[in-house]
């Protein structure tokens, strides 16, 4: 996991990082999208650092769509604030749309125009268009350049999604579940693209309900759940930040009642079968007092380990109470 | 300047699109012509007259004017429509506003389009009524069918970009909007004289456009004097579907996904 360029600017010039509306690309405080008498938005305040990759990660109808929707200039919020490279994305401009690229979620392009031509078309809606043949290169369309959209295949289109969102060479980028109905292999070549665009120095806000994809493309992740914002940072910071942070786990030797270790480690011990189970935010000095116990006493921990929560388990456990409304 | 170059490219990206459309090629084009050769080979003899505003005009002349109101109404009216429709429901003009690209230029290249389909239309059909039919185009007669071409594409494009606005989905559209340009041909008379309909019928007819424009046709093609009703029907269709939709148009898909 790579740190924010902007981490490491505000680093060398010996400076806080300044996160005002100026410096980030994206900047939501607030934010409410109310749909009627429900809100798919409820109060959702975070910021998108210049050369960022930022994931919003949540289940089906978490709000992710709305979020970034707002944000691209399709809907308006019902309350809050919000800046798009600066400005009000509640009134989308000519000049700002131009500093944008957008891959939405479901999205058709003319199925009878080649790859090529599609590219070309949307290339020129931009003041200062990549090299078309760069756009095409980079979304790995190079040997369907001359297929009509109509006859490529899902991923395939997909990708020409992608190559029309960066057409225009904007700033920052939305991703749209950019990779949801992908096989495997797909979202690993779709990954590697991604990892092009950062290459590039691009800002990316992506939304996806793959926790491996959040975790593996982005430098931090906010995760959604009901229209709130329950977690926000790097997946180090979230993992630390939970009250499950390591969890120590070991077969209770013969003749120990879980009370006795439990005595000896100073914080409680579950069990689950016969193992014994102990959930500790730092794990070092609790393993320190059972293992010295341990050698001292000569009792032999069997099946001794350590577990960290994997982002999969986070994003489970901080998404435990969703509903089923989606 | 930028922005004229944005909608020509538009409209060349469209041309391209549509030429490669089976559909939209036999739909818009072949269509026409078949009927054209069909009233004219099988349904009528060069002999035979037809009563239109009290003058008398031959029966091949008829029916091309006929058909070239037929395109005018396929092409400005059920095509774009539907194109439109599909276009919208499928999210391309969604993702097409989020883009830079004035929202202006994209409306103005669909027209554009339409236009030189009709271009097309006009040029064939009265080529083939010329050649095959020995229907008269004379020099005098060319201002007048240059008029109710254009005031027919006007008229129709906009009542068909109007008519989106009404329309939830693709299935409705394709259901609906041939019928009502089937029943619209019926009764305006493109393939029957509105002389031998009921009275009431032909008084229906004449509250919409297509009537106006096929007699407008068949009347310049047949030397007649213009009725300027006909005319100012046309112009206020074209501005009241254009008020419609400026108002009413949705970019964004109407249809709740299933």
């Amino acid at each position: 996991m790579s740190s924010a360029p902007t981490a490491t600017m505000a680093t060398r010039n010996g400076a806080a990082p300044d996160l005002s509306a100026d410096t980030a690309a994206v900047a939501v405080q607030d934010l409410r999208k109310g749909y009627g008498r429900t809100d798919a938005l409820r109060g959702v305040t975070f910021e998108v650092r210049r050369g960022e990759i930022f994931a919003l990660l949540g289940p089906n109808g978490a709000g992710k769509t709305t979020m970034i929707e707002i944000l691209e200039g399709y809907r308006r919020r019902t309350s809050g604030e919000a800046h798009v490279l600066g400005a009000d994305p509640g009134r989308p401009t000519r000049s700002w749309r131009e500093r944008i690229g957008l891959v939405l979620q479901e999205c058709e392009l003319d199925p009878n125009l080649t790859v090529r031509e599609t590219v070309r078309m949307f290339s020129s809606f931009y003041p200062a268009p990549a090299p078309v043949e760069d756009t095409i290169e980079l979304a790995g369309l190079a040997d369907v350049g001359d297929v009509r959209v109509g006859r490529l295949s899902g991923g395939q289109r997909r990708r020409v999604d992608v190559a029309v969102g960066i057409a225009g060479d904007p700033e920052l980028i939305f991703l749209d579940e950019p990779t949801t109905g992908f096989d495997p292999s797909a979202r690993r070549a779709a990954w590697t693209m991604i990892d092009g665009l950062r290459g590039l120095g691009k800002t990316i806000l992506l939304t996806t309900h793959y926790m491996d994809e959040a975790q593996r493309l982005a430098d931090r992740i906010g995760i959604l759940r009901v229209g709130e914002l329950v977690a926000i940072g790097s997946v180090e910071e979230i993992g630390a930040g939970l009250r499950a942070g390591a969890l120590i786990r070991f077969r209770l030797p013969p003749g120990l009642a879980e009370h006795h270790v439990a005595a000896e480690a100073g914080v409680p011990v579950e069990m689950e079968g016969e193992l014994a189970v102990i959930r500790v935010p730092d794990p070092q000095p609790v393993l320190y007092r059972l293992t010295s116990w341990a050698v001292h006493e000569g009792i032999h921990l069997s099946g001794l380990e350590v577990i960290r929560p994997t982002l999969e388990d986070m994003f489970l456990e901080l998404t435990a109470q969703e509903t089923e409304h989606d | 300047m930028t922005d004229l170059r944005l909608v020509l490219l538009q409209t060349g990206y469209q041309l391209v699109s549509v030429a490669r459309n089976r559909r939209a090629v036999v739909f818009s084009l072949v269509f026409p012509i078949v009927l054209l050769v069909m009233f004219n080979s099988v349904f009528v003899k060069g002999s035979d007259t037809v009563e239109l505003n009290g003058a008398t005009i031959n029966a091949h002349t008829y029916f091309t004017g006929s058909m070239l109101a037929y395109a005018i109404l396929l092409a400005g009216f059920n095509s774009l429509a539907i194109t439109l429709v599909m276009q919208r429901e499928s999210g391309q003009l969604k993702r097409l506003r989020g883009t830079p690209v004035p929202a202006w230029t994209f409306m103005v290249a669909t027209v554009l389009r339409c236009v030189a389909t009709v271009g097309l239309m006009t040029v064939v059909l009265l080529a083939i009524g010329h050649l095959a039919y020995d229907v008269p185009i004379a020099g005098s007669a060319v201002g007048d069918i240059l008029l109710y071409v254009v005031l027919g594409i006007v008229a129709m494009c906009s009542a068909g970009i109007a008519a989106t606005a009404l329309i939830g989905d693709v299935d409705s559209a394709s259901a609906a909007l041939p019928l009502i340009a089937v029943v619209l041909s019926l009764i305006s008379g493109i393939f029957v004289g509105v002389d031998q309909l009921p009275s009431w019928l032909a008084d229906v007819a004449r509250v919409f456009p297509v009537y106006h424009l096929t007699s407008g046709l068949q009347t310049a093609l047949g030397g007649g004097s213009l009725d300027a009703g006909n005319a100012a029907v046309l112009a206020l269709w074209g501005l009241g579907g254009i008020a419609v939709a400026a108002r009413r148009f949705r970019w964004e898909p109407q249809a709740v996904p299933a």
